[in-house]
């Protein structure tokens, strides 16, 4: 961008357009998902939502594949009809704004292009539906690193770069709230870098950036707040401070730790103790419990904090709605008649596979393994 | 407005389908106006004859009928629809605009036809069959224009029919075999053939059957020239209509 955008959060409230009827106190880029509900035949795909996205802030729209996350930002892009409930943008519905283009940005999918045509030829029908100058295709092709690409066809564009061209759509008309859904997808290590640097200083400048994903570690280190959906509703919203505040622990080993833990219990302290001498503490302070170990005089061979970050949090939070489900049908349940009979078939596998000194598959850690036993994984 | 039309251009000029589509209808064209002048003997002596020649080119038509049907569902195909309507929320400017835009781009695909049929007829016609065609003769003009409307008008048919129907390869395909087929089977239905007068196949042949030398049908009736035109104006705007009021604004997922 050859001029700095202006800072959006000192912005005046621009009258209404008239005829619109201003559903949400018309707060420039605030983002209000008011009892949205939506059902897909029998599906509740989105259950009584309700939260509010605030100007200024990276937000992290997290939950599961299926937790209606999609769903809720196409309700608030006028895409969905919701069943029930309203989502507004600066007090608008979507359909009500403006020249929206210039107010909202957002990308959908990746996948929202003509493979015939180039990056160029794309953000060129949009400048010209919403009427603002071709040389902002180039500036935004600029911004997201696709210069040299201009030209060509979107068919040859890898994963990565069709994300940063849906992004480059998102900001032709320099709004001031970003949607992006799953925007870190298909790109690589240094691409999601870049994005993160990219949307803190969109957040900076004083606009809305609401960022769905169901990579936890990834919008742990982008957002400051996050929303958890899970089966269509709402599970936690707030800060990731207030989220996982009060959620560390520390860990003693000690060949004395029953006394330990009396005299942590004693200081008030939660303790859960582990086999084998192991302590966990609650507390996100490791020097109060040495202390308290050293002037007790009780030998440490450990002492560390375990952080409970936000993928512990979202399996702790989610793992409620699993437990939900009627017994013997766990969420991953293959359907009834699989595998089919005579699968696999004889001779599978074959004789000396897995080779040997192949590890075994990790009886804790993994992803798979976590979803599975659900809160339990987490500690 | 302009800026929504202006996009439209953009969309079509930015990938290769005019192109083919229009060659497709320049090659109908120079086919069906040799297929004419090599076949008919009557042409120096029957004047509704050498009209035929021209009103031949009509089946550009089919071309400019696809070029419609993927005005709507190309965006639906490759989902460009999301950023198309987060960019214009109204679905009835989005379809008003298209309907200008590809009028507009009928319009220079019937030129084009009109271009191709008359620079092979005039000079066979002159040195095969000593008659020299001009706009004022044989009904030659009306032919002329009927064709131009004919082809623009079949174009925002297939417009309203692919924003009814949105899926791309549903559309084409039912929408061709409704022309090329159904619609000559329904003449030959009794009762049926009653109102197949309102039909748009019927509507583009009352445009330019007048001064045929094939004569009227007794199959079925068709209504006159204006007649004719207003039947393919309400196809293409009632289809249009359904389309952006009822099945484009259903879920986008």
């Amino acid at each position: 961008m050859g001029t700095p955008p202006p800072n959006y959060s000192g912005s005046v409230v621009p009258p209404p357009p008239a005829g619109a009827t201003i559903v949400h106190e018309p707060v420039p880029g605030r983002v209000v998902v008011d009892n949205l509900s939506k059902t897909f035949g029998t599906v509740r795909a989105v259950n009584n939502l309700s939260f509010t996205v605030e100007p200024g802030s990276v937000t992290g729209f997290l939950g599961p594949n299926g937790a209606g996350k999609t769903t809720t930002l196409r309700c608030l892009l006028g895409l969905v009809k919701p069943t029930g409930g309203v989502a507004t943008i600066g007090g608008l519905t979507y359909a009500h704004i403006p020249n929206p283009i210039t107010v909202v940005g957002a990308a959908l999918e990746a996948a929202s292009f003509h493979p015939g045509r180039s990056a160029r030829n794309h953000l060129l029908v949009y400048t010209a539906a919403c009427r603002l100058p071709d040389r902002r295709v180039d500036e935004v092709l600029d911004l997201v690193g696709l210069s040299s690409d201009r030209n060509r066809k979107v068919r040859g564009f890898s994963m990565g770069m069709r994300q940063r061209l849906a992004l480059a759509g998102t900001l032709l008309g320099d709004p001031r709230v970003l949607i992006l859904d799953e925007p870190a997808n298909g790109l690589d290590p240094a691409g999601i870098r870049w994005l993160r640097g990219f949307f803190r200083r969109l957040a900076d400048e004083g606009r809305t950036v609401l960022v769905s994903s169901h990579q936890l570690a990834e919008v742990e280190t982008i957002a400051d707040r996050v929303v958890i959906l899970n089966r269509g509703n709402l599970v936690r919203a707030g800060s990731l401070e207030e989220l996982t505040a009060g959620t560390d622990s520390v860990v003693v080993r000690s060949p004395d730790a029953a006394r330990l833990a009396d005299l942590a219990v004693q200081a008030g302290k939660q303790v859960a103790p582990g086999g084998d001498g192991v302590l966990r503490i609650r507390s996100d302070n490791t020097a109060e419990i040495g202390h308290l170990a050293f002037t007790n005089q009780i030998e440490l061979h450990e002492l560390s904090l375990e952080r409970f970050d936000l993928e512990q949090l979202f399996f702790a939070l989610t793992a409620e709605a699993a437990a939900d489900q009627a017994p013997g049908s766990p969420p991953n349940a293959l359907p009834p008649g699989y595998p089919p009979p005579g699968y696999p078939p004889p001779g599978y596998p074959p004789a000396g596979y897995p080779p040997a000194g192949y590890p075994a598959p990790s009886p804790t850690g993994g992803y798979w393994q976590q979803l599975q036993s659900g809160p339990g994984g987490a500690g | 407005m302009i800026g929504l039309i202006r996009a439209e251009y953009r969309k079509l000029k930015s990938t290769q389908t005019w192109f083919w589509l229009l060659l497709a209808c320049v090659a109908l064209t120079a086919l069906l106006v040799i297929v004419q002048l090599a076949t008919r003997d009557d042409l120096g002596t029957n004047t509704e004859a050498v009209r035929d020649v021209f009103t031949s080119a009509y089946t550009a038509y089919v071309p400019a009928f696809v070029l419609g049907i993927l005005a709507v569902t190309t965006e639906f195909r490759y989902q460009t629809i999301t950023p198309t309507l987060l960019a214009t929320p109204s679905r009835w400017r989005l379809i008003t605009a298209k309907l200008i835009s590809y009028a507009l781009v009928g319009l220079v695909y019937a030129v084009a036809c009109l271009v191709v049929a008359l620079a092979i007829a005039v000079p066979w016609l002159g040195s095969k069959h000593d008659v020299n065609a001009s706009f004022g003769q044989h009904n030659v003009w009306t032919a002329l224009l009927g064709i131009a409307v004919i082809v623009t008008l079949y174009g925002l048919v297939g417009l309203g029919w692919g924003a009814f129907v949105r899926n791309q390869v549903v559309a084409v395909s039912v929408g061709l075999i409704y022309v090329l087929i159904i619609e000559g089977l329904l003449q030959l239905i009794p009762y049926v053939r009653a109102v197949y007068k309102f039909l748009p196949g019927a509507g583009a042949q009352a445009i330019i059957s007048p001064h045929s030398a094939y004569g009227p049908n007794e199959n079925y009736q068709l209504l006159g020239v204006w007649g004719g035109v207003a039947v393919l104006v309400v196809w293409a705007l009632g289809l249009s209509v359904l389309g952006a009021g009822w099945t484009m604004n259903k879920d986008i997922t």
